[in-house]
C-alpha cells in the first residue's frame, strides 16, 4: 500500500485528476473527505485484514450493478467497518435509494465512472503518494512542448494549457479583452498587475474559480498579456496545478512577446532617426532622404500638419505606438506616426493647400483621436498650422511641439491645444518651460535657492517694475527688509539689477523656476 | 426442558373452533412472512369443526402413530382464487393410502406455519382421526426438498397430490430435489396448488425426524398476541412473542425481481428512533435482515413484519412502500437451530452468501 500522503490527498482533489473527469458522486458527500490509499478489491475478504484504512475502495468489474442489493449494502458496510471513507464502483448510475442512505449513515462516499477503473485507480494511487506528481506532470508537458517547438505561438499555447488542465484557458491583452481562447474568460483585476485569483461560475453554472497570471517582461513596468484559465470547483482543487501551468506558459509568451518587441523596438529606432533627419531638413532633401522617406511611406511633399502626443516617462512608447495607429484609423486619420521623446510625433499630408474648412475639420479629428488616446495613456496633445514642403514637416511639428508642451498645463481644456489658439508672448513664454530651459533657469538662480524668500522677493521685485514700496506689500514685509534683500540677491549672484538684459533673463528664470516647483 | 407429560393439557389438546383466531394468528406469525394467509383456512377449519374439536396429540405420546403429513403445496395466491372443495385433503390421503396399502392412524401438517399451519386439523375434522404435533418445517419453507423428511431420509415417502381440478398424482422415487421439480411441474401446469399427502410414516422419536410442537407454538404466540392491548409498542409485542425488535419504522423501498425460481425482493425499514437501514431480503419468506449492511438475523430464525399499529403480520406480498412497521427475530425451531440439519435452510440454501446469525434458543423452550 502506498504510504500516507504528506498533503492534498482530499478526496475533491482526486475528484480534480485529469483522468476522474466524468466520475460522478452517487452517495455521500466528497468535500472534506480524506483518504491516504487505493485499496483495489478483486475479493472482500481483502477489507477484512483491515488494510483499508481511509482508502479509497475501487470494486473493479460491472458485477456490483447487476448483483442484488443487499451485496453492494454489505459490501459498504464491511468497507466502512474496515475503515474505508470512499468507494469507487463501475458506471455512473443511480444507486438505489436505501443504499445511498446507507452511505450516509456510514459517512462513506460512493463514486461512479463509466472509465475504465483500473486508470482511475492508478491515477489515485499516484496522487495520493504524490500530489505534486500531476502538478509537475503537466507543467512538463507546457516546458517541453515549448522546447521542442511543438508549440510556437499564443493559440496552440492555449490549446496545450487547455488540454492539460482540462478546463478552458485564455490569453488576454492587458486590459483583459480575450485574444486567443476561451472568450467566456475574463481576467478579474486588470489594473492590478499580480498573479489573481477569483471565484467566478462558469457560463452553465458550475462554481468555479478563475487564475490569471500578467506577462511582463524584464525592464517594462506594464503588463504585456494575461494567462486566464477557469477550474472547475470553489475551492477548486485543480487551481494550485492551474497557476503553475500558467507560470510556466507565462514564460514562454514572456520569450515571443520579448522577440516580438525586439524587432518593434528595431523598427522604432529606425523612424526615430529619419525623423530627426526630416526635422534638420531647411531646403530640399537630399535624394537618399528621399528614398528612406518614401521606403517608409512618409510623404514629405505637399502640405502638412503635425500633432504631437506627450506622454509621462512611463509610458511604453514603442509597445503601444501599434494601438495609436489604430485608433487614428477608428478616427479616420491617415498618420505618419512615428515614437519621438515621450510620445509620439505625427503629420496628416495632402496635395493642395488645405481649405480653412478642412483645417477646421482636422481639428475635430485630431480632438477625437486625443480623447481616444486619453483612455489608452494620459496625455497632452498639440496640433501645428499647416506647412508646405518637405520642410513643412519640421515647422508644424515644432509648432505641436510647443502646443503640447502649453497643453500640459491646461487642464481646463483636457490639455489639447491648437497652435492658432496661441499668442505669440505664450508661445514665447512656453519656450521657459522646456526642460532644456527650466536647468538652465536653476543654475541661473543657484546661489539664491537656499533660501526660498530671496527667489520670491527677486520674483516679486522684477514683477513690479523694480519698485521696493511695491514688492513690500505683495511681500508683506518692510520696505528696508526687501532694500536689504535685493542688495543681497545682486551681491550673491554678482550681478546689478539696473542691467535690463539681465533683468529680463531673471525674470524668466524666476517664472520658470517658480513653476516648476 | 419440562416435562410434556406433565404439562397443563398439552398431552392431548382438543383444538375446536374457539382456538382458531389465535391458531391463524400464530400460524401468520410461524410464517415468517411466507406460507400463505392462514385466514382462509382458518374459516375452512372452523366451518368443518363445528361444535367438535380435533385431538392434537404431543409427538411423545404418539410414537406408535402411522402419520401422514398433509397439507397445501402451490402459490398461496391461487389457493386464494381457487378456493378448496373441501374433498381434496381427503383425496390425497385416500390416494396415497392405496398406492402404499397402509392406512394412516393420525395426521401432521406438512408446515404447521401460515396456511398449513390449519389446513392439517381441518383435513383431520373429515377423516376422524387426530393430529400429532410434529411437522416437517416448524416454519414456512418453499421447496419440498427441505422438508425435514426429505432432510433425514435423503427423499421423501411416497406423497399425493389432489389438484383442485380433481386429478391425483402419486410421486414416489427421486431424492428431494427431483420429487420438487417434478410436483412444481405438475403444480405450473394445472391449478398452481394441490393437497398433498405423504405415505403413513412410523417412527421411534419425532423429534429426530423434524421440528415438534410447531402448533402448539402456534397456539401460544396467536393466544399472546390476542392478549396484547391495542397499543402495544413494538418491544411489548417482541417480549410477548419472545423475541428481539430489529427495527420499527417506515418502509422506504420495496424492490421486486423475478428470477429463475421463486421470484426474490428485498425491503428497506427506515428506523424511527435511530434511522439504521434494515433490509430485509425475501424469497417467499423474509430470509435475511441487514442492518446498515450488516446481517443481523437470518433463516431458519422467523423474521416477522408486524403492522405497527395492528400487530398484525405483513407478508412478503403485502408489504408496500410507506408501511409503518415493527421487525422482529423469533428464535428457529430446535430441530433447525441445533440439529446438524441447519445448512439446508440456511441463508445459503436460498442462495443467500451470508453466515446464519440465530438468536439463542430460549430456556425451557419445548419446540
Amino acid at each position: 500500500m502506498s504510504a500516507r500522503a504528506p498533503e492534498g490527498a482530499g478526496l475533491t482533489t482526486v475528484l480534480a485528476l485529469p483522468q476522474w473527469r466524468g466520475a460522478v458522486v452517487l452517495a455521500g458527500e466528497p468535500e472534506g473527505v480524506e483518504v491516504a490509499r487505493v485499496v483495489l478489491l478483486e475479493a472482500s475478504e481483502r477489507l477484512l485484514d483491515g488494510g483499508a484504512q481511509e482508502a479509497l475502495v475501487v470494486l473493479p468489474g460491472l458485477g456490483w450493478r447487476s448483483a442484488p442489493a443487499w451485496q453492494l449494502d454489505a459490501l459498504l458496510r464491511r468497507a466502512a467497518d474496515a475503515g474505508a471513507r470512499a468507494v469507487l464502483v463501475a458506471g455512473t448510475g443511480p444507486l438505489p435509494d436505501p443504499t445511498r442512505l446507507l452511505c450516509t449513515r456510514l459517512d462513506l462516499c460512493v463514486l461512479g465512472s463509466g472509465a475504465a477503473l483500473l486508470d482511475l485507480a492508478a491515477a489515485a494511487a499516484v496522487h495520493l503518494a504524490a500530489p505534486e506528481v500531476t502538478a509537475a506532470r503537466a507543467v512538463l508537458g507546457v516546458a517541453r512542448a515549448v522546447a521542442d517547438g511543438r508549440v510556437s505561438g499564443p493559440v496552440p499555447l492555449v490549446e496545450l494549457c487547455s488540454q492539460l488542465l482540462g478546463a478552458p484557458v485564455a490569453v488576454a491583452d492587458a486590459s483583459g479583452s480575450v485574444l486567443h481562447g476561451d472568450r467566456s474568460l475574463s481576467v478579474p483585476r486588470p489594473a492590478e498587475a499580480v498573479p489573481q485569483r477569483e471565484r467566478t461560475p462558469s457560463p452553465d453554472g458550475v462554481p468555479s474559480t478563475t487564475a490569471a497570471r500578467p506577462v511582463l517582461l524584464p525592464g517594462v513596468r506594464s503588463v504585456q498579456r494575461w494567462l486566464v484559465a477557469r477550474v472547475p470547483g470553489a475551492p477548486a482543487p485543480l487551481l494550485g496545478t492551474a497557476e503553475d501551468v500558467l507560470a510556466a506558459a507565462s514564460t514562454a509568451l514572456a520569450g515571443w512577446l520579448a522577440a516580438d518587441r525586439t524587432a518593434v523596438e528595431r523598427d522604432a529606432r529606425g523612424r526615430a532617426a529619419l525623423l530627426a533627419d526630416v526635422l534638420r531638413l531647411t531646403g530640399e532633401p537630399s535624394p537618399e532622404l528621399r528614398q528612406r522617406a518614401a521606403a517608409a511611406g512618409w510623404p514629405l511633399s505637399g502640405w502638412h500638419v503635425g500633432v504631437r502626443v506627450r506622454t509621462g516617462s512611463a509610458t511604453d512608447v514603442a509597445g503601444l505606438r501599434h494601438e495609436v495607429v489604430r485608433r487614428c484609423d477608428e478616427v479616420g486619420l491617415q498618420l505618419v506616426v512615428v515614437e519621438h521623446g515621450d510620445g509620439w510625433s505625427g503629420w496628416w499630408s495632402t496635395e493642395r493647400s488645405p481649405s480653412a474648412v478642412e483645417v477646421r475639420q482636422l481639428a475635430v479629428r485630431f480632438r477625437r483621436l486625443h480623447d481616444a488616446l486619453r483612455r489608452l495613456t494620459g496625455c497632452a496633445t498639440g496640433v501645428g498650422r499647416p506647412h508646405h514642403g518637405p520642410a513643412g514637416v519640421a515647422q508644424t511639428l515644432s509648432e505641436s511641439a510647443d502646443a503640447a508642451l502649453l497643453a500640459a498645463g491646461r487642464a481646463d481644456q483636457e490639455r489639447f491645444l491648437h497652435v492658432d489658439q496661441l499668442g505669440v508672448a505664450q508661445t514665447l513664454l512656453a519656450w521657459t518651460r522646456t526642460e532644456t530651459f527650466e536647468p538652465a533657469a536653476r543654475s541661473l538662480l543657484e546661489p539664491l535657492l537656499a533660501d526660498a524668500s530671496l527667489v520670491r522677493t527677486l520674483g516679486a521685485y522684477l514683477d513690479s517694475e523694480s519698485s521696493l514700496a511695491e514688492t513690500a506689500a505683495v511681500l508683506g514685509v518692510h520696505r528696508n527688509t526687501v532694500a536689504q534683500r535685493v542688495a543681497r540677491i545682486e551681491r550673491l549672484l554678482g550681478v546689478s539689477l539696473s542691467d535690463h538684459e539681465q533683468r529680463l533673463a531673471l525674470q524668466l528664470a524666476c517664472r520658470a523656476v517658480q513653476l516648476g516647483r | 426442558m419440562g416435562d410434556p407429560l406433565d404439562d397443563d393439557g398439552w398431552a392431548v389438546r382438543d383444538v375446536s373452533a374457539a382456538d382458531c383466531p389465535a391458531l391463524v394468528r400464530g400460524a401468520d406469525v410461524l410464517g415468517s412472512g411466507g406460507g400463505g394467509d392462514a385466514r382462509p383456512a382458518g374459516l375452512l377449519f372452523a366451518h368443518a369443526v363445528g361444535r367438535g374439536s380435533v385431538q392434537l396429540l404431543d409427538p411423545d405420546r404418539a410414537a406408535d402413530h402411522a402419520v401422514s403429513f398433509v397439507g397445501m403445496v402451490g402459490a398461496a395466491s391461487a389457493f386464494t382464487e381457487e378456493l378448496p372443495g373441501g374433498g381434496e385433503f381427503a383425496r390425497a390421503l385416500g390416494a396415497v393410502e392405496r398406492w402404499t396399502g397402509e392406512r394412516a392412524s393420525a395426521l401432521a401438517s406438512i408446515e404447521a406455519a401460515g396456511l398449513n399451519g390449519v389446513t392439517a386439523l381441518a383435513t383431520a375434522v373429515s377423516c376422524g382421526l387426530p393430529v400429532v404435533d410434529v411437522d416437517l418445517c416448524g416454519r414456512a419453507l418453499p421447496r419440498l426438498e427441505q422438508f425435514s423428511l426429505a432432510v433425514v431420509d435423503g427423499g421423501l415417502p411416497p406423497v399425493a397430490l389432489a389438484l383442485p381440478g380433481g386429478q391425483v398424482l402419486v410421486v414416489e422415487g427421486g431424492d428431494g430435489p427431483r420429487c420438487e421439480r417434478v410436483v412444481r411441474a405438475a403444480l405450473a401446469a394445472e391449478g398452481g396448488w394441490a393437497a398433498i399427502a405423504t405415505a403413513p410414516v412410523r417412527r421411534g422419536g419425532w423429534p429426530l425426524v423434524g421440528p415438534v410442537r410447531t402448533t402448539r407454538r402456534c397456539l401460544q404466540l396467536g393466544a399472546a398476541l390476542e392478549r396484547l392491548e391495542p397499543t402495544a409498542g413494538g418491544d411489548e409485542v417482541a417480549a410477548a412473542l419472545g423475541g428481539r425488535v430489529l427495527g420499527a419504522g417506515r418502509v422506504v423501498e420495496v424492490a421486486r425481481r423475478a428470477g429463475a425460481g421463486f421470484g426474490r425482493g428485498s425491503a428497506c425499514v427506515r428506523d424511527r428512533r435511530t434511522s439504521a437501514l434494515l433490509r430485509l431480503e425475501m424469497e417467499n419468506e423474509y430470509l435475511v435482515a441487514f442492518d446498515d449492511g450488516a446481517p443481523v438475523a437470518t433463516t431458519p430464525d422467523l423474521l416477522v413484519v408486524l403492522e405497527r399499529r395492528t400487530a398484525r403480520v405483513v407478508a412478503c406480498d403485502r408489504l408496500r412502500r410507506g408501511d409503518d412497521v415493527v421487525v422482529l427475530q423469533l428464535p428457529a425451531a430446535a430441530f433447525w437451530a441445533r440439529g446438524e440439519h441447519g445448512a439446508s435452510v440456511a441463508p445459503r440454501s436460498f442462495g443467500l452468501d451470508v453466515d446464519p446469525v440465530l438468536m439463542p434458543q430460549p430456556a425451557g423452550a419445548v419446540w
